[in-house]
Parts: C-alpha cells; structure tokens; sequence
C-alpha cells in the first residue's frame, strides 16, 4: 500500500491541470465535444522519437474507427426538427428559434437518406491518414510490403477501408494488397460477449449516472432563447432530450460539407457544452471503460482483438519483407481497446464519474472519427532478438502501462508478456465464475 | 483421333478462333457450353470468363471514346442465404440418421459438410476470385480505353449498399489506380441512390402470376426429378422420397456443386461431377425459364418485367447527357446486382434480349440465354466517341460482358450507334410505359 501512496499524491497534482487541458481544448476546438463524433484533423504530427541503436520499422499493425460518417439514426435528424416545426407553427419560436429551425432543415436534408454512411469529409480524411502514415514510416511502407487490409461488415468501416487502400493504389506500383470483409473475422475484429455487456448498465450504475447527469444539467437558459412560451416547453418538449438532440447534432456538422456553412454550437453557451461533454464523456466510460461502477471488465470486450495483435506481432519476428496488417473497425471498439492497452492511463478505474475530467479521460482523445490505434515493430535485420514496439494512439506516440529503457518505445517481450498475462487472468476469472454457476 | 485432325490445321484454326471468336460461340449449343464449363448451367451462379478474347472494332474515323457508363454486378460471391444449401443439407442428415445414405451417399454428405463450413459466417460475401474478376476487368477497362481513363480523368464510382458491390467496386478502382495513378477517383455507397440503383419495384415484384406459374410448372415438370442420382445416393430411392424430394434434392444439390466454382474450393468438383451434362442442361432449362418470367419479356405475366429497370436507363441516359458539355467527362461506373444488369439488358434489348413470347420452348433457339448476359461480374459497358467537343453526333457501342453487342434500332455504323438515335428510342419506350 505505502508504495502507492507517492506515485497517487504525483498522480493527483496532475489531476487539476488535466481538467483544465479539457477546458482548454474545448475551447481551441469546441468540435472536439463531440467525443467520438469528432474529426481528428489530417495534420502531421509532431516528429518522432528516433528509434534506439539503428532499429527499423517492419510491421505495422493498425486498428482505425472508420472516418468522419453521418449519424447513425434518421430519427437523430427528424425528432428535433419535427419539435421546432410544430412549435413553429403555433407561433412559439423565437427569432433564434426560428433560425434554428432553418439550419435543422438544412441539416437534415443534407443527411436525409445517407445515415451511417461515409461523407466526403471522411473520404478525404481516410486517404489523408492513410497517406501520413505511409510517408511518417517508409522503411515499413514500400513496394516489396505486402499489405492485408480489412474491415468489419459495417459500411462506414468498408468504404473508409476502400479508400485508404486506394491511397495505397496511388502510391505504390507493384502493390501487393489484399482486402477482407468477412463475418468470419468478427471474432478479432469485432467481437461480441453479450455476458460482458449485459453488466453495462446495471440499475446502479445508471443511478450513480442519472444522477450526475441532473447534476450537469440546465436547460432553461436555452429553451428560453429557442422558444417564446416556457408553458408550452413544460407541457409539450422534453427539455433535457431537446438539448441532448441539438447538441449532437452540433457535433455531426464537422463531419460534413455543411461544417463551413452553419453551425449549432452557437446557442449553447460555453459552460453548457462542457456539461453536455461531461455527461457523453461519463455515459462512454461507463460503457466502454473500465468503469468500477459496473466492474471495470467492459475493456476486455475487446481481449480476443488485443490477443490477435500480440500473436500478429510475433508471427511477423521472421518475416523478410515489410508488412502491414491495417484493419477498419467501429469506434466502440477503438475505445475499448485503448482502455484495455492502458495506453496514456486511459485504463483508469474509478467509480467517481466527477473525476474523469481531471484524471485525464477524455473520450475525443481516446477515439475520435478517423483515429487508430497503431502498433509499430523495430528490429536491426531478421536475427535481432530485441524487437522494440511503439504505439501510436491518434497518430500520437503513447505511454503503454509498463516499464522502458527506451520510452516511447518498448520491448517487445515485456509488452508481450504483460498484455497476455492481463488477458489470461481474466480469462481464468471468468472461468472461475462459470464454474461456480 | 481429335488430336490428330487438329495437329495439321491448328495455326490456322487458332488464328480463325481469334477472329471470328464472337462468331465461333455463336454457333454454339448451350448443350456445348455446358460441357465446356458446368456451371454455365447455373445462370446467375455462373462465372466470368478468365479471358476476353474479342476484338474492338475500330471507331468511324475520327471519333474518340471520352466517357464511359457502365452497370457492373459484383464478382464471385459465396451463395447469399443457407435456404439453398440448407434444402437439401437437411434431406440429407435425415436420410441418414435413418441409415439410407450409400457409400457414395456418405461421401457426399461429407462433402457437402465440407462446403457449409466453408461457408458459414460467409454468406454473401465476395470471394477472392471475385475480386479478380473485378481487378481483370478494371484494367481491361483503362486498357482498352486510355483516352478515357487518362491522367487526371475523373471516375466517378458508386454502388449499392450490399458490402459486396462496395468491396467489389474497391477492388476495381484500387486496380485502375495501379495502372493509372493519376485518375481521380470518387467513391460512394448510398442509400439516396438505390431508388435506381436497386430498384425493388412494388407491382412487377409479382412477376409470378398464377397464369406463369401454372405455365411454368408445366414446363418444368418433366425435367426436374433425376432417378440416376437417387439411385447413386440413397440405398431405398423409393421409399427415401419420403423424407427427400427428389426434384427440390435435385435441383439444389447440383446448385451446392456448381456454387463452388466461386469459392476457394473451386478445384474440388466432386458434387459438380455427380451430374451428367444432360442433367446439367435441364437444370439450365429450369432456371433459364425462371429467370425469363422474372426479368424478361415473358407475354403471359405481361412481358414487363424489364421495366423494373427503368429509372436506372433514365438515369444513365441523364447522366450521359449531363457529361456532354464536359471536355473530359471520364467515367461513372456503377456496382450492383444480377437482378438489375438482366432486365436491363432486356430493356434495352442487347443483342435481342428483349425476345418476347409465352413459350419457353422458344428461347434456347431465339438465343435468350441469361447465364452468358450475368455471370458474377458481369457488366454492360456504353462507350461514347466524338470528334471533340463540338461534335454533335456523339456514337455510342455498348459492351455486354465486355463483347460489342447490337441494339434493337438502325445505325450505319454497327456496333457504332448514334446517340441521338439510342435516346429517341429508349426515352420513347420508357414514355410508353404506363406506371
């Protein structure tokens, strides 16, 4: 216990300045949020820490969200319009209201009939970060490589999938490419437990978040501003529903061709936006982080696809030419995994939805549209015993929960180590507890 | 003996092949086609060519292709639903927990267990040789046409939302990008185009009246059952009709043999080779008919069928003539399905697919053979030439599976038709068309 106690009282003074990252971030980019609906810019990063004693790229095992997509729901566009078009026409829109109508027209007729489905913005997104991967590592990326790409059954994954290996197209002649879309490959790539989901959202965990949820809510300042009649809001409009609605929607133009000509995020204030980034933020740890509320496990969700990374990795130790496994799959399961990885601390457990903020769990840095999760390998020649890895999340060099002599980059054989012995005690649990049903 | 009459004239023979190759399959008995490749009986699970041996013939002086619209199925697929493996997978088990099956019944079934766990978790999706269909085909398309797909030209792909004309129109367009780097490639995949693309059209969707039903029934009913196959199979042929329907066994277990040359397992054909080609033929007889009822000018369910295709040749023309005023108008390429591409081609009667009559004797002979209008891949291709810009008579050839075809109306210039003239005629046709 005494040795937790130094590295904690540490751990805690980063706390404040954390939470002001966030309100600092929110502001640079209010898009960000927009949590898992935000577009991660197609921007260099900054320059990478060399690698140590002549080591070179070899593998390249990536995990991506699909790009920048329409919402997922018709109805995300339809209820909050159909709200403002009746109240419009009994007369009880105010001069905001009735603007705010308009862009909902807009909006809506720009996504009507194309939910879930890739935009322009996330076609070019997908080439861009396709093609900042390849020129940030050439020695992984060249045309001896052989490139094995694929995509869950989900169409944003595929056609975010279609696109960076056409970036590849452009890019290398001979290239040895081979796409896949199978259910078949569901269980790595996107896998299902439906004893481990069910546990989500048990009735105290969604007591402990209605509760925090109320506590970050106020929505008479903007139903005041939208409507002229605060009766008929009481009698006819769900206010905390309204506002969820306008406020994701806010987040979804930056996804599309509209992000230029309007905007949402203008009726909110900025104290309001935070609280609406607070309880999306809240409502993703607890389904996709190791949230103690419903028992910190929903990270292994994605053991199956954390367990392929790590048996990848080691067939590849021999391998002659470059090789890149690039995988597309869905957002949910980016997050998860990053939560299992542990990467940059987001594996925190706690149980105080109030804290994530200043513990640094923030949803739009973990997995926004367009992010990935990239596992690079090093080594000298074929015969170098110590292959060294780095991973980048969001294209950003990570911290992984274990020791280093050569941060950010790790040894193979303790990443190795550490992750399978994580999963495979939790495989036991689990065993464990079937034996005693 | 064959070897020894060919040895002599083979040079020559081979060069007449390539020369009159569209000729020379012409003349050819489905009877013959089946024997050259079984799953030509299958009809829309047949394969695409692995190679396209037909010559272009040369454009009317001074005339350039400068743009392309195209309808392409997807390629070869692993069969959609378990429904057809399911059927007679079922008869089978139970035949067999009953002691029924013979030795070669055994094998069988162990084969055809073989093929469900191929292809469980995999139904619908696109085989790796679907993929080369959709890569030969590609470069065929930049190959045979680079004033069209020339650097910097736009091509603009779209498909329906079914994971396998995406991945199937990927693969296309990552191929031409290894041929010509500079294209510029747009993709999309969306419901706002289906209304065309896929067209599911409420009132022709009942293509089955009872009127074609009762026709169809009497046609088919003496060519469905196969006693040779019971016999081989089961140790009581007559008294396992109890729990095995010997036509639907029949039909669907020859439909699970001939389904495997789309997949991985292509090489073995053991199930394909339990058929004679008589069998094979009958089958073809089968489907054929079922398909003209569904998509083809059949009279006696109203010959309309192909009309469920007709926003899509609205379209086609619309966008044809949207890229007029364009100096270089590239290509829009359109990944979709089987049961698009056949009654479109019968719309637009390619080479006399709009056939119509109430008598399914006819269409062996009147040439209305749906298996080499829309194997996997299949695609019909509209190539349009002009001088320049300027030009105002733009011709236009169509290309059925990558092979000239002819249209249903005058041109001096076959294959060669003058556009003025495809869209008087289409866009009157499409008018008389009541709703």
């Amino acid at each position: 216990m005494r040795l937790l106690i130094l590295p904690a009282i540490i751990f805690m003074a980063g706390m404040t300045a954390q939470a002001q990252d966030v309100m600092r971030e929110l502001k640079a980019d209010v898009n960000r949020s927009a949590g898992t609906n935000y577009a991660l810019p197609v921007i260099k990063t900054e320059n990478d820490t060399p690698a140590p004693g002549g080591k070179k790229p070899f593998y390249i095992n990536h995990y991506a969200c699909p790009s920048s997509y329409y919402l997922q729901k018709e109805e995300y566009y339809d209820n909050p319009l159909e709200v403002f078009m009746k109240a419009d026409s009994l007369g009880k829109l105010t001069r905001l209201g009735k603007d705010v109508l308009r862009r909902l027209e807009i909006i809506h007729n720009d996504a009507h009939n194309r939910t879930t489905e890739l935009t322009k913005h996330g076609a070019e997104q997908s080439r861009g970060m396709m093609k900042l991967l390849v020129e940030r590592f050439p020695e992984a990326f060249t045309d001896k490589g052989y490139y094995s790409i694929r995509s869950v059954v989900q169409n944003t994954a595929i056609l975010t999938m279609i696109e960076s290996a056409a970036q590849l197209s452009k890019m290398y002649h001979p290239l040895n490419i081979r796409t896949t879309i199978s259910h078949e490959e569901q269980r790595f790539m996107n896998p299902q437990d439906k004893d481990l989901t069910d546990d989500r959202t048990d009735s105290l965990t969604m007591e402990h978040y209605d509760r925090f949820a109320a506590l970050n809510t106020s929505e008479i300042r903007l139903m005041e501003s939208l409507f002229n009649d605060q009766n008929y809001v009481a009698k006819y409009i769900s206010p905390y529903t309204l506002s969820q609605q306008l406020f994701r929607l806010a987040g979804s133009i930056q996804n599309t061709d509209l992000t230029k000509k309007t905007t949402l995020y203008d009726i909110f204030t900025s104290e309001e936006i935070h609280r609406h980034w607070r309880k999306n933020n809240a409502w993703n740890y607890i389904n996709y982080g190791a949230c103690k509320l419903n028992g910190a496990r929903q990270p292994y969700l994605q053991r199956a696809v954390l367990r392929n990374m790590i048996h990848m990795g080691d067939s590849m130790l021999k391998r002659y030419a470059p090789l890149a496994h690039v995988r597309y799959t869905n957002e949910r399961v980016l997050m998860s995994l990053a939560c299992l990885m542990e990467l940059n601390d987001y594996g925190l457990e706690t149980d105080n939805l109030d804290s994530l903020e200043a513990l640094g769990w923030a949803d739009y840095k973990i997995a926004p549209l367009g992010g990935s999760i990239v596992m690079v390998h090093y080594r000298k020649d074929r015969d170098d015993q110590d292959v060294l890895v780095k991973v980048l999340l969001n294209n950003k060099e990570a911290r992984l929960p274990l020791k280093t002599d050569c941060a950010p980059y790790y040894h193979w054989n303790d990443v190795k180590r550490y992750y399978l012995r994580k999963l495979y005690r939790y495989e036991n649990e689990r065993f464990n507890e079937k034996l005693k049903k | 003996m064959e070897n020894k009459m060919i040895r002599l004239p083979l040079r020559s023979l081979l060069i007449l092949f390539t020369i009159h190759s569209s000729l020379f399959t012409s003349s050819q008995t489905v009877m013959d086609l089946i024997r050259e490749k079984p799953q030509y009986a299958s009809c829309n699970y047949n394969t695409y060519p692995d190679t396209i041996k037909a010559v272009l013939t040369p454009a009317p002086a001074g005339k350039k292709p400068f743009y392309m619209s195209h309808y392409g199925r997807h390629g070869s697929r692993y069969i959609s639903s378990r429904t057809g493996y399911d059927t007679p997978y079922d008869m089978m088990n139970h035949a067999d927990s009953v002691d029924e099956l013979t030795p070669t019944g055994r094998r069988v079934l162990e084969e055809m267990r073989l093929v469900m766990d191929d292809t469980e978790k995999r139904w619908g999706e696109l085989t790796s040789y679907g993929k080369k269909q959709h890569r030969q085909i590609a470069r065929r398309m930049v190959e045979r046409f680079p004033e069209i797909f020339c650097k910097g030209a736009r091509v603009n792909a779209i498909s329906t939302t079914v994971p396998r004309c995406m991945e199937s129109m990927g693969t296309a367009m990552i191929e031409m990008l290894q041929i010509n780097p500079e294209l510029n490639i747009t993709m999309d995949a969306s419901k706002r185009t289906m209304w065309y693309m896929n067209h599911q059209d409420k009132k022709l969707r009942k293509y089955m009246t009872k009127e074609a039903q009762k026709a169809y029934d009497k046609y088919t009913s003496g060519l469905l059952g196969n006693s040779r196959l019971m016999e081989l199979i089961f140790k009581n042929p007559d008294i396992v009709q109890e729990i095995v329907e010997e036509g639907m066994f029949n039909y669907y277990l020859m439909k699970m043999g001939l389904f495997q040359s789309n997949t991985h397992l292509y090489q073995n054909t053991y199930l394909q080779d339990l058929f004679l080609t008589e069998e094979l033929y009958r089958m073809w007889q089968i489907d054929n008919a079922l398909w003209y009822v569904q998509c083809g000018g059949y009279k006696v369910n109203g010959g309309k069928q192909p009309y469920t295709q007709r926003f899509l040749l609205r379209q086609i023309i619309a966008d044809a003539d949207s890229c007029f005023q364009l100096a270089n108008p590239g290509a829009q390429l359109r990944y979709g399905h089987e049961t698009c591409l056949l009654p479109l081609a019968c719309l637009m009667g390619i080479n006399g697919l709009d056939y119509e009559t109430d008598n399914f004797e006819e269409l062996e002979e009147k040439g209305w053979w749906c298996s080499s209008v829309f194997p996997m891949g299949s695609n019909i291709q509209l190539v349009f030439y002009r001088k320049d810009i300027k030009d105002q008579d733009v011709l236009v050839k169509v290309l059925l599976n990558e092979e000239e075809a002819s249209l249903p109306f005058a041109t001096d210039c076959a294959p060669y038709y003058h556009w003025k003239d495809f869209k008087a005629y289409y866009l009157k046709k499409l008018d008389a068309y009541k709703e």
